[in-house]
């Protein structure tokens, strides 16, 4: 795969805004000719409108709820993977796409979470086995996370009910499918795999997921209701 | 809605022919009244064709994301999943320090702090955990499949054994200070780096107060107490002796602010007893 500069992937210049905006100008600048991949922001700073209508429907809920859980596995994966000193260890441009994924997949959260209000699920305890403390283990499974998570959403996004969340849930998977060409592309994947992207049924992201183990993990039970033994 | 469907790609189809083959001639001919007129009046059908509809507004946009703040003040632990050996070094021939199991003596699930990983030669990772035993070496390596997801806290206790004092710190800044009660000089509390293992509630012991934390620590004279002389903090019926040496090693407080402590310390939070 020959070697794509940030300049040449970045014909309108929103990822190095976006990178500007998360990192400041002069990194930006010195990432310019060295970050391979691309994505955008979101949109920034806009609050979400009075949703209760859009939502009412329950089809739309569960979507939502589905789709945070993703969000929460997404997040948590990329936080916990920062935590570890495993993207601390990384080259530059590459720890720029690890910390700008997590920042992405935070906000999505946050969004969603809001969006849903008393209807948001908790998030899960997840258990990444070993995987986010190394970085070939934690880029493998970025790349199948994010190639999950875009066949998901484009599987979804046609049953929503609301237009908006129809064009909310784009704006979503757009970005989800540029994170996974990202990752594809510093694992040495070609960044697409065809020319044409096919959905995942929910029950097939389900055994996809389940076969990872990273959410069907003991949530450990930190009190009791018992007298203490201690010492005194 | 239907017919204009069908009559828009038609359109177009007509737009774009025609551009094509007037342009040519607009070319070729060099300008002449003719071909400006035919430019003329392809534009002419092009401004005429029907608008597409406009952008769908989203009824959400995230918020700017933020880099993600990587605390010095943060501190892992993990659940143990399955009972292991915690060895002096990330080898699977090191020396062992001690057997590690799932439960706690309370029946709540055996957490280590997580301090530092590594691979050994064969692919292994390992984790280096600070562990609940007496003696030193008070930190070991465990493989990590031994253990479940992670947890992660930004508080730390601090329990002075010369002031008699208690602080929290979250994400190190004060948020609580407290006297306490220590052991006495016959049961001292010992000294060094432990963690917050569980916490006891819903009991009917005075002498412990409304809430009770166990903690990695274990006395170093009481070592046949019944479940191994942990070192729990608790309150007391006896607030009247605090700040003081009294106990028989554990840490009490006054129950108004075991209570305060129980809202603002997690379960995992590193604990120096100095």
């Amino acid at each position: 795969m020959s070697d794509l500069t940030l300049e040449q992937l970045d014909g309108d210049g929103a990822l190095q805004e976006s990178i500007a905006d998360l990192y400041g100008d002069t990194r930006a600048e010195l990432l310019r000719k060295a970050v391979i991949g691309g994505t955008t922001l979101l949109a920034a700073l806009a609050s979400p409108p009075a949703l209760a209508s859009e939502m009412s429907k329950a089809n739309d809920v569960r979507i939502f709820q589905y789709a945070l859980n993703f969000e929460y596995l997404q997040a948590s994966f990329y936080t916990e993977t920062e935590r570890a000193g495993t993207v601390a260890r990384m080259e530059e441009a590459k720890a720029v796409w690890a910390r700008t994924l997590g920042a992405h997949e935070r906000a999505h959260v946050k969004i969603i979470k809001n969006v849903l209000g008393d209807a948001a699920t908790k998030s899960p305890f997840f258990d990444f086995q070993g995987n986010t403390e190394s970085e070939s283990r934690f880029t493998r499974t970025a790349v199948a996370m994010e190639d999950l998570t875009t066949a998901l959403l484009t599987g979804v996004t046609p049953s929503l009910r609301s237009q908006g969340l129809v064009a909310a849930a784009f704006s979503l998977l757009t970005v989800e499918a540029r994170h996974a060409a990202w990752a594809r592309h510093l694992a040495g994947i070609v960044p697409v795999a065809g020319p044409f992207d096919r959905s995942k049924p929910v029950s097939e992201v389900d055994r996809i997921v389940a076969s990872t183990r990273f959410a069907r993990t003991l949530v450990p039970k930190m009190t009791a209701r018992m007298k203490p033994k201690f010492v005194g | 809605m239907r017919s204009a469907t069908f009559v828009r790609p038609a359109l177009m189809v007509s737009v774009a022919v025609g551009l094509a083959v007037g342009l040519p001639s607009v070319l070729r001919e060099g300008g002449s009244g003719d071909a400006f007129e035919q430019a003329a009046s392809h534009r002419k059908a092009a401004s005429a064709r029907p608008s597409l509809p406009e952008p769908v507004e989203p009824a959400f946009v995230p918020g700017k994301p933020t880099l993600l703040r990587v605390s010095a003040q943060a501190t892992r632990w993990a659940v143990v999943r399955a009972a292991a050996t915690a060895r002096v070094a990330p080898r699977a021939r090191a020396p062992a320090i001690t057997e590690l199991e799932t439960k706690t003596p309370e029946g709540t699930s055996n957490i280590v702090l997580v301090l530092a990983n590594r691979v050994d030669d064969a692919g292994r990772l390992w984790i280096r955990v600070r562990l609940a035993v007496l003696d030193e070496p008070s930190t070991g390596w465990v493989p990590r499949e031994a253990l479940g997801g992670y947890g992660t806290v930004t508080t730390r206790l601090i329990v002075d054994l010369d002031s008699l004092q208690a602080t929290l710190f979250r994400d190190g800044r004060a948020a609580l200070r407290a006297d306490v009660g220590v052991g006495k000089l016959s049961w001292p509390t010992p000294r060094g780096e432990f963690y917050i293992r569980n916490k006891l509630t819903g009991y009917a012991s005075p002498t412990y107060g409304p809430v009770a934390f166990g903690t990695s620590a274990r006395s170093r004279v009481l070592t046949d107490w019944p479940a191994d002389g942990f070192v729990g903090i608790h309150g007391t019926d006896r607030p009247d002796l605090l700040p003081g040496r009294v106990s028989h090693g554990c840490i009490r407080m006054r129950n108004d602010d075991i209570l305060r402590l129980a809202n603002l310390m997690p379960i995992g939070t590193p604990l120096t007893i100095r």
